[in-house]
């Protein structure tokens, strides 16, 4: 029984999946389908092949990022909504940063448009940040609506300033190829973004492991008041915690730019913000479970194209599924699984997410 | 315009004052803005439409109140989870039981009646101004009256304004604080499922994809910014409804740029969240007699 209490919460989270699953299938049945032919065309669409296995890889990529962008600012309490607007400021910028700097070759080229957009997304979060901080206004309503303030105001650039004229549809003018993220699976879009990514995420849990700095940020997400009495300035590790989230998802918007598009478009992104914030309950704000969580979701998604191309099954059914997931996992404690020993503790707080 | 706000509000004020902030409104809106229409398509009927809306309100309402106080799910993950769940959900139901994507509309869909007042229908001027509205802006109006008795004079409002404030006191009378928690987030779901039906049911009569739009959000902003009482609020929600009526007003008679103009609500929301928030904090910290008023 041990065994099953220090995994709780990893349990917990696989519960909310096969729940979620059962269900789909009720539904796949309901609809006249067979659940084995559905499943294995989706394991078929999301692997079998360059294209479709390049298409998850493709789908991983944003979904990682976007639930390290959540996490990062999870570890100060802080719910960032906002990753969706940051990342739209984050692909306009690397669009400005890709189209006008010419002449450089792309290894100086693509550094310098990434942390454009990295940064364009960390001074856009550094608003909620600091008003969260400072005045303790609900960062859930502010992110929110800076969403739709940051997705009016890079429409409103890519329709006017910044428009291509060739073009009939609102999108900027096309990115040097010096700013162009090279693929790697042909034929599909499958980028360096990829490693990339990883390379970010492995910097940040090095960070939050191993560094006095990341020491003082889980201090300050775990109880800001006594942070606060050991000398460690807490509002200023939020406002900080929270502009290296929104830096990640400004980095978002730079990747897909430059790595999948190769302009911006107006309203690009089909909610890559919001995917965030479900893997990132699912990994329980966990950085080393959040690689599998994406990919699993990565997998979801890409699979439910070759589902629906074989089977005719709608891929909203992977739509609902994804939300029952969300739904269960959002349930702290689903099983309360007891310590057998005599000293049990009630929960196991350390590892249940630390929200607020 | 400002109509679901102020309805959604009224209903998240109920919950903010026993200490809950049901940002899942949103969802509640969106999924009862589809079953309204739905309901309507199917029956011809408004009123079965309103009334499925509000069970389905109730409904996701208990879902919230069931994950935050049953399995102590953090209020805003347990909101924003039903907010995630319904725009897949209503997606899902658009293209399953409509086979279309994106919008749904059909002529069959019967809307909320729009009311002629008697006297002021035949005055030139005022009847613009106060009649012709529909049902259910009438009834918001009503219903914030409702709730500042609701709220201010009744022993309901008062123990729900205890809970919020002092819930140790609440129980040590023998109240069940998580009862009154239910109850608030039972009236927040009734009171999103008007929101939604009007939304859909209302001056247009279909469903869009996402059509709320943040609106549940803005309502919680409204609230904030109306010191979470009725009568401000609903100014609060009625400022917000200018603000989005002005946006797509502007957009074709002036020649600003669109997207600025849709940007006002958004803002205006952010600037009045920040100061309601702070006027709120420092209300709260001052005097914690206000409930005795």
């Amino acid at each position: 029984m041990n065994f099953l209490y220090k995994y709780q919460t990893t349990i917990n989270v696989l519960i909310a999946i096969a729940a979620a699953f059962i269900i789909g299938t009720i539904v796949i049945i309901f609809l006249g389908y067979s659940p084995a032919v559905a499943y294995t065309e989706m394991i078929k669409g999301a692997f079998s092949g360059k294209f479709n296995f390049g298409g998850t890889l493709e789908r991983f990529v944003p979904l990682l990022l976007s639930g390290l962008a959540f996490i990062i600012a999870a570890k100060v309490s802080f719910f960032n909504i906002g990753v969706e607007g940051q990342l739209y400021f984050g692909g306009i910028t690397a669009a400005f940063l890709g189209v006008y700097i010419t002449g450089l070759p792309a290894v100086l080229h693509i550094p310098i448009v990434l942390m454009g957009a990295a940064i364009a997304g960390g001074v856009w979060a550094l608003i909620p940040g600091y008003l969260n901080a400072k005045f303790n206004v609900n960062e859930v309503c502010l992110t929110i609506m800076l969403n739709y303030v940051a997705i009016q105001f890079t429409s409103y650039i890519v329709n006017h300033p910044f428009k291509n004229p060739n073009v009939g549809i609102p999108q900027t003018p096309n990115l040097q190829d010096s700013a162009m993220l090279p693929k790697i699976i042909f034929p599909s879009r499958a980028n360096i973004g990829l490693f990339i990514a990883l390379a970010v995420l492995i910097f940040f849990i090095w960070l939050f492991s191993k560094t006095t700095v990341g020491y003082k940020i889980k201090s300050v997400g775990n109880n800001p008041f006594f942070s606060q009495y050991i000398g460690i300035k807490s509002k200023i590790i939020v406002v900080m915690t929270v502009i290296m989230s929104g830096m990640v998802g400004g980095l978002i918007g730079g990747i897909q730019i430059t790595g999948i598009h190769g302009y911006f478009i107006d309203q690009f992104s089909p909610g890559y913000g919001f995917d965030g914030i479900m893997i990132g309950f699912l990994s329980r704000n966990n950085l080393k479970a959040l690689p599998f969580v994406a990919f699993f979701i990565a997998v979801l998604r890409s699979g439910s194209i070759g589902m629906e191309r074989f089977t005719g099954i709608p891929k909203e059914v992977i739509g609902i599924i994804e939300a029952l997931i969300i739904l269960f996992a959002a349930a702290k404690v689903i099983i309360d699984i007891k310590k057998s020993s005599v000293t049990a503790q009630n929960s196991s707080d350390e590892e249940v997410m630390e929200v607020g | 315009m400002s109509t679901p706000i102020t309805l959604a509000a009224m209903g998240l004020i109920v919950t903010e004052l026993s200490g809950v902030t049901n940002i899942g409104v949103e969802g509640i809106m969106l999924t009862t803005a589809f079953i309204s229409v739905a309901v309507s398509y199917f029956t011809g009927s408004w009123v079965a439409g309103l009334t499925a809306a509000i069970i389905a309100g109730i409904i996701l309402a208990l879902i919230i109140a069931l994950l935050h106080l049953k399995f102590q799910a953090n209020i805003f993950v347990a909101g924003i989870a039903i907010n995630l769940f319904a725009i897949a959900f209503t997606r899902f139901l658009l293209v399953n039981i409509f086979e279309t994507s994106g919008s749904f509309y059909s002529p069959e869909i019967v809307p909320i009646p729009e009311l002629e007042i008697p006297i002021i229908a035949n005055i030139p001027l005022l009847n613009k101004l106060f009649s012709g509205y529909l049902l259910t802006d009438y009834l918001s109006i009503i219903l914030v009256f409702v709730f500042f008795i609701l709220i201010y004079k009744t022993t309901w409002g008062l123990r729900i304004r205890f809970v919020g404030n002092r819930p140790e006191a609440v129980e040590a009378a023998g109240i069940n604080v998580t009862v009154k928690k239910y109850q608030t987030l039972v009236v927040s779901g009734i009171m999103g499922g008007i929101a939604g039906a009007h939304l859909s049911l209302g001056y247009t009569t279909q469903f869009i994809e996402n059509m709320t739009n943040g609106r549940g959000f803005i309502a919680v902003a409204a609230m904030f910014f109306g010191g979470i009482t009725p009568i401000k609020t609903w100014f609060a929600s009625l400022f917000f409804g200018f603000t989005e009526a002005l946006g797509n007003n502007l957009q074709s008679s002036l020649g600003l740029p669109s997207q600025f103009m849709l940007m006002i609500p958004y803002l205006a929301t952010v600037i009045a969240i920040t100061i309601g928030t702070i006027r709120y904090r420092r209300k709260k910290d001052s005097d914690s007699e206000d409930i005795f008023k």
